[in-house]
């Protein structure tokens, strides 16, 4: 197991790429900025083993980057606007994207809790942002399951209706969703969550000497990026 | 009924936050494509007024829509959004919740309703497009995804597009509001699970 970031440094990181990604210019010092968030993503999608990812999230943006160096002055009108507009959802929606997915993927929920209240956010905030991190997955989960039954009863190609296909996806997603946080609030309350006494954790977290100099580092690039 | 927070409630704040924030964000997706960014406003809110329909029946005290607006707020910041988005979250959440209250969290109608108002935190995220904010963020675009785009986003974009927008918004949230009304009563209230 490689490095082992604190959660919170990775919330910066996120914060970060996410501010610098999508306001970013792509000229003078900004593409250097943008150059170092595109690939801190990489860097940490393989320091998890991701590797899968990790080489998916590397030959999009190569394509992207070629696109646009080579495709787009060759191009004009609507195929101009057609192939600007995917590479530039992909290059400012890519790392960040892949960064809240590497957060997702490498924080444990009581890991997240502990950060959380280490950063002294009240538990009105903390639970049901841990709650929403963890059903995440879950979702994509029920959709596909959905997505596999309709196929089984053979519904869904032919559904031509938008809006009838909603309902056959969003209906069942809702009921297990409710059916979800019935059992979620349950297993809470036999982790003895609902007392309002002060929880103790057994998960440790800590920032690291290397923690604080990314964090060091991010700060500065946020400098950077709002000075020029 | 102001017997504060159970963690039943925050719970239900989770997982409905999360699935609203996903209904919009694949809904939001559509918005590169510049014209669906204009009539975004519109097509959100149908989609996600109904899990949200769903949301506000559940909902039995104070607060529970505040806290989801400040999370998506938080959410959408980290994404990249501007400040604004904070006080168009905030703002809606607070309207939405007076006028839930206003129904005793129970009445169907104030549920739609406050789908409509709920709606109105859409505003946030196409405020770059308007007013100070518009030169700034148009020149950042134009480096990113080229002339054309931009061109083509500003002759969709001319000021009076803001006050469309919130009327879309408006309307947009009623639809979704009716129609996630109509699933409640077609498959929910029959299961007895409302």
């Amino acid at each position: 197991m490689g490095l082992k970031f604190d959660p919170r440094t990775k919330l910066m990181l996120m914060i970060t790429i996410g501010l610098i990604m999508m306001s970013g210019k792509l000229t003078g010092p900004e593409y250097i900025l943008r150059l170092v968030c595109t690939a801190i993503p990489f860097i940490l999608l393989l320091s998890i083993k991701s590797f899968k990812s990790a080489i998916l999230y590397a030959i999009l943006l190569s394509g992207t980057v070629f696109c646009e160096g080579f495709i787009v002055p060759y191009t004009n009108g609507v195929m101009n606007l057609i192939v600007m507009t995917i590479c530039g959802v992909i290059s400012r929606f890519g790392p960040g994207y892949l960064m809240g997915w590497y957060f997702v993927s490498s924080t444990s929920v009581s890991e997240f809790i502990t950060a959380m209240k280490k950063m002294h956010f009240p538990d009105v905030v903390t639970i049901p942002m841990s709650v929403m991190f963890r059903y995440f997955p879950t979702l994509k989960e029920e959709y596909l399951s959905i997505h596999d039954a309709m196929k089984m009863r053979e519904i869904g190609q032919g559904v031509k209706n938008p809006f009838q296909y909603v309902e056959y996806v969003l209906v069942p997603i809702m009921m297990s969703t409710v059916q979800i946080a019935n059992d979620l609030s349950a297993a809470s309350l036999t982790k003895g969550l609902g007392v309002n006494n002060g929880r103790t954790h057994i998960c440790r977290i800590s920032m690291k000497a290397y923690d604080w100099l990314l964090i060091l580092a991010m700060v500065s690039m946020l400098v950077i990026f709002y000075a020029f | 009924m102001e017997k504060g927070f159970e963690i039943k409630d925050l719970i239900t704040v989770g997982v409905f936050t999360a699935l609203y924030f996903a209904v919009t964000f694949i809904v939001a997706c559509l918005g590169f494509i510049p014209i669906f960014m204009a009539v975004m406003p519109l097509i959100g809110p149908i989609f996600a007024g109904i899990p949200l329909m769903l949301y506000f029946t559940k909902i039995k005290h104070f607060g529970m829509v505040l806290i989801t607006s400040v999370i998506i707020a938080v959410l959408m910041f980290i994404m990249g959004h501007p400040y604004p988005i904070f006080i168009f979250c905030i703002g809606a959440g607070l309207i939405t919740e007076l006028v839930l209250r206003a129904g005793k969290y129970e009445s169907i109608k104030h549920c739609i309703v406050g789908s409509v108002t709920f709606s109105l935190w859409l505003l946030g995220m196409v405020i770059a497009f308007f007013f100070g904010f518009r030169e700034a963020y148009f020149a950042s675009l134009a480096d990113g995804y080229g002339q054309e785009y931009v061109e083509q986003m500003m002759s969709y974009t001319p000021a009076w597009m803001f006050y469309a927008m919130i009327l879309m918004c408006l309307v947009g949230g009623g639809i979704g509001g009716l129609l996630g009304a109509k699933v409640l009563k077609k498959h929910f209230r029959k299961a007895g699970m409302v």
